[in-house]
């Protein structure tokens, strides 16, 4: 007879409660996808050429698990408490009806165990496939093919999902039966808890809210002017005043709407005091919750952010396919040779070299960079590069033309006396942009008595296929003056770039491999991209991967502790629309009355969160983690474009489903 | 008595609830009518279907056959906003628990059902104010509901009925939650407005004081109507008319053997 309540129970309440489930459902697929990151395609690829770094990610995943962990508790807990207050008559009657209130816990935690196994049965399945999208589409987009993929079912994964999902469900009941525990029958069987309307001063909910105003646009100033200095007082100043300032402005929000309702209710027909009224009293009782829910939405924003932004912020450009070494002739014969020819687009002789050692002893000739200096110098925060400011390296100018052509890309034409600037570390944030603002006041570097004027584009394409090989300076000068300056004139390295429609049909990192292949057998010397490929991939899939979880988890958190948290306060308040239903109104015009109500209480959560993001993001890539100079801008806006878009579509859908549940509950009244 | 006077013709009316073994019938094929100005008490034991017949007429409850005609006009078909109009029009409608909604000063719970018409506080204000006044709440008119007592509340949620003039006013057990002080308070003001504005008021009570300040009282038992009293106007004190009622209650306690 028990165990049939129980099962009756759980079944009742997944059904009528879609929104509780779908909760439940959501924190199991979170689990599951970040638990089984390590075996995805790409990272067991990556875990072959970039062990280490792959190794160093497994191992934060614990903690990122834990952070999660701790944020669908919330999601849990705010589920379940919606879940019993709609059935505190039904405990007051078991309580009446002689049921020991440890039975009834014992019931709630029967109940909740079910439900977990339930929301198990359904949300691992679901997970499954969602990581096995996922992976199957990181390993297309990223090129590694999908013809070797199997499928993937982490057992530790699953075990870890199971303890983390049962345990923050009990733990969220566990605490609503310390609640419970303390509430007497008489207040079970009342028709429920009714808010007091809570009266703040007008003067003193003003000052709440211009308080939160003026802190939170201190926080803004902040981030916007002067988080660049990367001062970690700037930093906690800016974190303290948003918090703080997010908080006083909802505590202030509802004598600020009062007033406004007070202004406009002489003139209101139809619900529209009653509909604002709602909103105001939500916000008063709630402003905590919503300023939790706003910061968190601009986590969520900020996560996603910063997520995409490494992944194009590490994105190694593809310039050179293979870089060999050794005679010409024996190059040109593999190169020659059908089978290699078909794949080739174009290769080129790569002339680099360092710079003679007499330029730099400087009594004959001599190597002058006071003006180079002086110009660097004029950019505010250069005082590392000055530093370390050195130019040992030349490239010949048609080289890096070449380099250039082979990637559809406007070759350099440097006048007479004109050289360009070349470093490989351009695309690590700040350095390059610095460097590139230095060019254009008017620098120039001395050649044994010459002034050469610095052409003010900044060059950083890579000009061997390794990337482990950096070049921190160099310097791209005409081929005449190339033989004249270079310690070593002759060829450095043979290019090759691979035909663009091989790795359309095979992905750039099959096309890499299956010519890795071929030259593997001439035993010719070479560097590959693959390299490049792999660590680039592993900053795309790690840090974006991670990052843009967090945020997606924050977002769902937000919007559930939003929708729960009014359909809470509507049910808590279901009497007000019998009323309502009395006095005239129509079951039409209350539901048009309830989705309006949850319109504005979202948006009010979503318009500050908004202009919060606008204003951290806007700090953050003018700050650590400014977008690499040649970053393709379409592309980045592109993207930014479609995630605003799916947050939009998500956005809407979640509002929906929230309004719908809400009608409904008002339409069953009447 | 003329038909034209007849604001309510309540006709056979009867109410079943459930089905086959489990119906139980709460009101049998009552009959009744209404007359324009008349200050109405119905009186019954719990379960006697007083409230049930009340809120048939407030449509919270459809009848299962019989008919309720409001001036002529059989209210029992009404669907849509031709039922959200006669709920806020054309009757008020006095709870005992008063549900004023609490997050909604006096002023605004007051100006609801006008608001729910298309008419804005601005409009209505002069006569926002003259009940307020006749009710005495002009000091609580922009309070919450948190912050007044019961005895204001009560009157808050009176106006509330009266506001958009209706044509009868249902109160249910009005004086139910209120203490004695209070009950007469309202009472008062209710029979004030009875006499002085000639306002159809319908009450269901158990009180026999709150009954006394009717002109007539129906007493109900077991879906049936048992008795009927009238008091002598000007004839009859309602302290006399008070113990006439009791009397019939003691009799209704007693069982209809010893009815009069």
């Amino acid at each position: 007879m028990f165990f049939k309540q129980v099962w009756r129970n759980a079944a009742k309440n997944r059904k009528g409660n879609g929104l509780f489930f779908g909760s439940l459902v959501i924190a199991i697929v979170a689990f599951y996808t970040l638990l089984s990151l390590g075996e995805q395609d790409v990272m067991i690829y990556l875990a072959k050429v970039e062990s280490d770094a792959v190794r160093k990610l497994l191992m934060l995943l614990p903690a990122v698990y834990v952070v999660s962990l701790f944020f669908v508790f919330f999601l849990v807990y705010f589920a379940c408490k919606y879940q019993t207050d709609s059935r505190k008559r039904e405990f007051g009657m078991y309580l009446m009806l002689g049921m020991k209130r440890s039975r009834m816990f014992f019931m709630l935690f029967l109940e909740t165990l079910w439900s977990s196994l339930i929301s198990l049965l359904i949300g691992i399945p679901v997970a499954f496939f969602l990581t096995e999208g996922i992976s199957l589409a990181t390993a297309r987009m990223v090129g590694l093919g999908i013809i070797g993929h199997h499928f993937s079912f982490s057992m530790s994964a699953i075990i870890w999902t199971v303890c983390g999902f049962v345990i923050v469900q009990l733990i969220a009941m566990l605490i609503i039966c310390v609640r419970l525990a303390k509430t007497q029958p008489a207040d079970f069987l009342s028709s429920g808890a009714q808010e007091k309307q809570i009266s703040m001063s007008i003067s003193q909910s003003t000052e709440f809210f211009a308080i939160g105003v003026i802190l939170l646009f201190v926080a803004y100033y902040l981030g916007v002017f002067r988080l660049h200095t990367l001062d970690a007082r700037v930093f906690l100043t800016i974190i303290g005043c948003g918090i703080m300032g997010t908080f006083t402005l909802y505590k202030g929000l509802g004598g600020f709407l009062g007033r406004q309702i007070k202004r406009k209710s002489p003139n209101a027909v139809g619900l529209q005091t009653f509909t604002s009224r709602q909103v105001q009293e939500n916000v008063l009782s709630q402003h905590k919750s919503l300023a939790v829910a706003s910061l968190l939405l601009l986590m969520a924003f900020a996560c996603v952010s910063y997520g995409i932004s490494m992944g194009f912020g590490r994105s190694a450009s593809r310039s050179a396919d293979f870089s060999m070494f050794g005679e010409e002739q024996q190059i040109n014969s593999i190169l020659e040779q059908e089978d290699v020819k078909e794949m080739v687009k174009t290769s080129y002789p790569m002339y680099l070299s360092m710079i003679k050692q007499e330029y730099w002893e400087g009594e004959e000739k001599e190597f002058d960079m006071s003006r180079f200096v002086a110009a660097v110098a004029k950019v505010d925060g250069t005082e590392n590069i000055l530093e370390n400011l050195h130019i040992d390296y030349i490239i010949a100018e048609s080289s890096y033309n070449q380099l250039l052509k082979s990637m559809d890309k406007d070759e350099i034409n440097l006048r007479e006396h004109e050289v360009a600037l070349y470093s490989s570390m351009a695309t690590d944030g700040n350095f390059g942009i610095m460097v590139e603002e230095s060019l254009k006041n008017n620098a120039a570097i001395g050649i044994d008595g010459t002034e050469h004027a610095i052409a003010s584009k900044l060059y950083y394409d890579n000009i061997v296929a390794d990337r482990a090989i950096t070049l921190y300076m160099a310097l791209i000068v005409p081929d005449e003056l190339f033989y004249e300056l270079a310690r070593e004139p002759e060829v450095y390295c043979q290019n090759v770039r691979l035909k663009d429609e091989l790795v359309d049909e095979l992905g750039l990192m099959q096309a890499v491999s299956k010519m890795d292949d071929r030259l593997a057998q001439t035993g010719v010397e070479y560097d590959s991209f693959l390299v490049g490929i792999g660590r680039n991939l592993f900053y795309t899939v790690s840090a974006s991967y991670l990052t843009i979880y967090l945020g997606v988890l924050f977002w769902i958190i937000a919007n559930t502790v939003i929708g729960l948290k009014y359909l809470i306060q509507q049910r808590q308040t279901k009497h007000r629309y019998k009323t309502l239903s009395m006095l005239g109104a129509g079951t039409e015009e209350m539901c048009h009355s309830v989705k309006k109500q949850i319109q504005i209480f979202f948006m009010l959560v979503l318009v500050v969160a908004v202009i919060s993001s606008v204003a951290a993001i806007y700090s953050m890539f003018t700050s650590f983690t400014k977008l690499p100079i040649g970053t393709n801008m379409h592309m980045v806006v592109a993207i930014s474009a479609m995630v605003l878009f799916a947050f939009v579509l998500t956005e809407v859908i979640y509002i929906g489903v929230v309004k719908r549940t809400a009608s409904k509950e008002v339409s069953a009244i009447n | 008595m003329n038909t034209s006077d007849r604001i309510l013709q309540v006709e056979n009316l009867t109410k079943t609830y459930g089905k086959g073994d489990n119906k139980t019938e709460a009101l049998k094929g009552i009959s009744f009518d209404v007359l324009e100005g008349e200050f109405l008490g119905i009186m019954g034991a719990s379960g006697s279907g007083k409230t049930t017949l009340l809120n048939c007429i407030a449509t919270m409850l459809r009848p299962t056959s019989g008919r309720i005609i409001l001036k002529g006009q059989d209210i029992s078909g009404f669907k849509g906003s031709k039922l959200a109009d006669y709920r806020g029009k054309e009757i008020g409608y006095l709870f005992q628990e008063f549900e004023l909604l609490d997050n909604l000063t006096a002023r605004e719970n007051i100006t609801l059902p006008l608001s729910l018409h298309g008419i804005t506080a601005k409009k209505a204000e002069a006569d926002i104010q003259a009940l307020a006044v006749m009710l005495d709440i002009t000091e609580v008119l922009d309070k919450f509901p948190g912050q007044m007592s019961g005895g204001q509340k009560q009157r808050v949620a009176a106006a509330r009925a009266l506001v958009s003039s209706p044509d009868i006013v249902l109160a249910d057990e009005p004086t139910g939650a209120l203490d004695s002080k209070n009950s007469k308070t309202l009472m008062d003001k209710l029979a004030t407005i009875n006499k002085e504005q000639g306002k159809t008021i319908m009450m269901v009570t158990h009180d026999a004081n709150a009954a006394s300040y009717c002109s007539r009282i129906m007493f109900i038992q077991d879906g049936c109507i048992f008795h009927e009293l009238r008091k002598k106007i000007n004839k009859e004190s309602t302290a006399d008319f008070y113990d006439r009622i009791v009397a019939v209650m003691a009799q209704l306690g007693g069982g209809s053997v010893n009815v009069l």
